[in-house]
C-alpha cells in the first residue's frame, strides 16, 4: 500500500486518462519519451495502468544533440521496461546539419521536433499521442486540455477548446487526419513528479543531480540547456532545493525565452 | 505533504480576477524570478501600467486584448507551506464554456465584484453553476476599493446588494472582503486604508480544509476490460467506497452478483482498495461484463430508463433531439422527453416552455435513455448523480445533476 494520499489523487486522474485514451485509440496511441523525469513518470503510469503489459508504442523525437547520458539511459531502460521503443528523426535536416546556431532556434525546434514527429506520425497512422507536459512549467501550457486536438498542420487552436468537467468528461475524439496530444500529467507540478520518483523508486538520467555543483533541473538538447548551481546530488536534496528555490524550472532552456511568445508560437504549429 | 486548496475565482469582466490572482502570487511569494521583470518590459513596450494579470493571461491576444481568452491554473504556495490551486476564468459571456471547464472540480468560489459597477450578468450566471456543480463554499471579494477612495459606505451597499442576490438563490458566503487587488489591500495583512473592517483577510478566509468524501458504499464504474495473463482483468477508478478481496458485488444495470478473486494493482495482487484508486478486479464470472457496467456493494444505486434531471445548457438545445447520455463510464442514446420548468440565470426568471433550450439556461426535464442507465440522487461530489449530455457532434451541449 502507498502512504502519501495527495500523490495517490495525482496518479489516479492520470492512470484513469491514460486508460480513457487507451479505450479510444487502442494500437494508434504512443507514448512520447524524452526520458526527461516527467516522461519517465509517464511511461511509468502507462506501464501501472496496463498492469505491467505495455503495448504501446514509445517514441523518442531525437535531434542527435541530446547529452550522452539521455542516449544511455534510453539503450537501458528500454530493455529493462521491454519497451517498443520507435525513434522520430527528421533525416533531411540532420542531413543538412541544421542547428540553433546557424538556423536560429525557432527553426531548429520546429525541424527537428516537430517536423521530425510529423514524419513518425505519418509513417506509423498514429492517431493520439501521450505527452508528459505539465500546467506548472509555462504559462501556455497551463491554458492546456487535458485532451488536446490537432489538426492536419499540427496546428493547436488555443482560441477554441473543448469543454473538459469532473474528473470524468473528456473530449476524446478527433476529426480523421488530425492527431490528439493527451497530457496526463497537466496537474502535476515539479515537486510532486519528484515526489513521485522518490515513492517508487523511479531511476532519472544523471544530469539531474549535482557534480561539481552543477545539476540541471530541466533537460533536453546538450547545445540548449544551462545548468543550475546547485549541491543537491539526491532525490531527497532535489525535493528540499525546489521547495526553496524562487528560480523557475525551465529558466535553462534557451527555447522558452529567444523572444517574446515563442513559446506560444512554437506550440501553435505543434511544438510539445 | 499538505493538501491544496483548489480556488476558483468567478466574476464579470474587468472585475479583476486575474489581477487579483497575480497580486495574491506576488504577495505569497510565490512568482519565479525574472517574471517581474519579464512583464514590466512586457508592459513598458505596450506603453501600460504594470499589470499583475500578466502573470496569467499568457497568450499575445489576451495582453493585447487585455482580457482573459481561457480558463487557467496556477499553483501557489506562501512561506508557511500553504498551498491553493487558483483557477482562473474567462468573464466575457461568449466564454462561458471555457469558464466551466476549471470550475468543475473546485473546492471553493471566489466571487469577485467591481465596487464601482457592482454586480452584473456574468456574476450572477458564475455563481448559480458553481453552485450547481456542488461547491459550497463562497467568499465575496469587493475589488477596486482603491477606485472607491477605500469608502466604508460604498463597501457596505455593495456587500449587501451582493447578498441579497446570493440570497435569492440559497448561497450564504462565508464571508465579504474589501480589496484593491491592484494595490494589495486585505490580501495577507489587515491593510490600513481600510481600518472600518474588521473581518478576516483573504488569505485567512481561504485557510480552510475542503474534503469531498467519496462517500460509503463501493462504487466502480467499468472503464475497460483486459485480457491479460489468460485472464479478463477489469479496470476501473474507485469513486467510493471500499473492495476486499472474496467479497461479493451487484454488477449493474444487469443485477448480476459475482465474487471478487483478485485485485490488482500494477503487477501486484493487494488484499483490498479504496477510493480513488485504480484497480484491475478478476471476478468469478465476467462474462457479459464491459465498459460502462457500474460494480457496486452494499447499498445499490438506482438502475432507471426516465431520468429526472437539472440541467444547465451549454448549447442550445430542442426537446426530442438525439443525445448520448454520459455518466462515469455510461454512453447511452437519450433525449429530452418533457420539459418541467425552464428559467434565465441572468434573472432568474421563470421562462414559457416552448421545447427548446437557451445556452445558460437552467432547466428541470425528465430525460428518456434508450438502455438502462445507473444513477443516485446529486449530493455535491457523487459521480454517478452528475452527467453530460452530448450532441451527434460530441459537444457536451449540457451539464446535469440527478434529482
Amino acid at each position: 500500500m502507498k502512504n502519501n494520499p495527495y500523490l495517490d489523487e495525482l496518479e489516479s486522474k492520470s492512470i484513469y486518462i491514460i486508460r480513457e485514451a487507451y479505450w479510444e485509440y487502442k494500437e494508434k496511441l504512443a507514448i512520447l519519451w524524452s526520458m526527461g523525469k516527467d516522461s519517465t513518470v509517464l511511461a511509468h503510469l502507462a506501464r501501472k495502468a496496463f498492469f505491467g503489459h505495455l503495448s504501446l508504442p514509445v517514441i523518442h523525437i531525437d535531434t542527435g544533440f541530446k547529452f550522452k547520458q539521455i542516449y544511455e539511459f534510453r539503450r537501458k531502460y528500454a530493455k529493462i521496461w521491454d519497451l517498443d521503443l520507435r525513434i522520430a528523426r527528421n533525416a533531411i535536416a540532420l542531413k543538412r546539419k541544421i542547428s540553433p546556431v546557424k538556423d536560429g532556434r525557432f527553426a531548429c525546434c520546429s525541424q527537428l521536433k516537430t517536423e521530425a514527429l510529423k514524419q513518425i506520425i505519418r509513417k506509423y497512422r498514429l492517431r493520439a499521442l501521450l505527452v508528459a507536459i505539465r500546467r506548472d512549467e509555462h504559462a501556455i501550457r497551463a491554458k492546456e486540455r487535458y485532451f488536446s486536438a490537432r489538426d492536419k498542420s499540427f496546428k493547436w487552436d488555443y482560441q477554441n477548446q473543448p469543454m473538459e468537467l469532473w474528473a470524468e468528461h473528456y473530449k476524446t475524439n478527433n476529426q480523421a487526419g488530425a492527431h490528439l496530444r493527451i497530457h496526463p500529467l497537466l496537474h502535476w507540478r515539479e515537486i510532486d513528479v519528484w515526489e513521485y520518483i522518490k515513492q517508487e523508486g523511479l531511476p532519472v538520467v544523471d544530469l539531474y543531480l549535482s557534480r561539481h555543483k552543477k545539476r540541471y533541473r530541466s533537460i533536453g538538447c546538450q547545445c540548449c540547456c544551462q545548468p543550475i548551481v546547485s549541491e543537491a546530488n539526491t532525490i531527497n536534496k532535489i525535493i528540499k532545493e525546489i521547495r526553496d528555490t524562487n528560480i523557475a524550472e525551465r529558466s535553462g532552456r534557451s527555447q522558452d525565452k529567444e523572444r517574446e511568445y515563442m513559446m506560444q508560437k512554437l506550440r501553435s504549429l505543434g511544438y510539445m | 505533504m499538505q493538501d491544496c486548496l483548489k480556488v476558483v475565482v468567478a466574476g464579470d469582466v474587468d472585475a479583476g480576477k486575474s489581477t487579483l490572482i497575480g497580486r495574491f502570487l506576488y504577495e505569497s511569494g510565490s512568482v519565479v524570478d525574472g517574471a517581474i521583470a519579464n512583464i514590466t518590459e512586457s508592459c513598458r513596450k505596450q506603453g501600460n501600467d504594470f499589470e499583475f494579470a500578466y502573470l496569467l493571461d499568457s497568450l499575445e491576444e489576451e495582453r493585447a486584448g487585455r482580457l482573459t481568452i481561457d480558463t487557467t491554473q496556477v499553483f501557489c504556495r506562501d512561506k508557511k507551506g500553504r498551498q491553493w490551486l487558483f483557477i482562473d476564468v474567462p468573464g466575457h459571456r461568449e466564454l462561458f464554456r471555457n469558464m466551466l471547464v476549471g470550475s468543475s472540480y473546485a473546492d471553493v468560489a471566489v466571487l469577485v465584484v467591481d465596487a464601482q459597477r457592482s454586480l452584473r450578468e456574468q456574476t450572477k450566471r458564475h455563481s448559480q453553476v458553481l453552485k450547481f456543480l456542488g461547491i459550497r463554499r463562497f467568499i465575496v471579494v469587493i475589488n477596486k476599493m482603491d477606485t472607491a477612495c477605500y469608502n466604508k459606505k460604498i463597501f457596505l451597499k455593495e456587500k449587501e446588494r451582493v447578498s441579497g442576490f446570493l440570497r435569492k438563490i440559497k448561497i450564504k458566503p462565508a464571508c465579504c472582503v474589501p480589496v484593491s487587488a491592484k494595490q494589495g489591500d486585505n490580501l495577507f495583512n489587515n491593510s490600513r486604508r481600510t481600518n472600518w473592517y474588521k473581518g478576516a483577510t483573504l488569505i485567512e478566509a481561504l485557510t480552510i480544509t475542503c474534503r469531498k468524501p467519496g462517500g460509503n458504499n463501493f462504487r466502480m464504474p467499468v472503464q475497460d476490460v483486459y485480457k491479460l495473463e489468460g485472464k479478463n482483468i477489469i479496470a476501473g477508478r474507485i469513486i467510493a467506497g471500499r473492495i476486499k478481496a472474496g467479497e461479493k458485488v451487484n454488477i449493474l444495470p444487469s443485477d448480476e452478483e459475482s465474487r471478487v478473486k483478485e485485485i490488482r494493482v500494477f503487477k501486484q495482487n493487494i488484499p483490498s482498495a479504496g477510493f480513488p484508486e485504480n484497480i484491475g478486479l478478476i471476478l468469478d464470472n465476467s462474462e457479459g461484463l464491459a465498459r460502462g457496467m457500474i460494480l457496486a456493494k452494499p447499498r445499490l444505486p438506482d438502475v432507471k430508463t426516465r431520468v429526472l434531471a437539472k440541467i444547465f445548457c451549454v448549447y442550445p438545445l430542442k426537446i426530442r433531439e438525439g443525445l448520448r447520455f454520459k455518466s462515469a463510464t455510461q454512453n447511452v442514446a437519450a433525449h429530452i422527453k418533457r420539459i418541467d420548468a425552464v428559467w434565465g440565470t441572468a434573472d432568474l426568471k421563470a421562462r414559457p416552455k416552448t421545447g427548446l433550450l437557451r445556452q445558460t439556461d437552467l432547466a428541470e426535464i425528465v430525460i428518456a435513455v434508450e438502455r438502462p442507465v445507473v444513477t443516485e440522487r446529486f449530493e455535491g461530489g457523487n459521480t454517478l448523480g452528475r452527467f453530460v449530455l452530448e450532441n451527434k457532434g460530441r459537444e457536451i451541449c449540457a451539464v446535469g445533476i440527478i434529482a
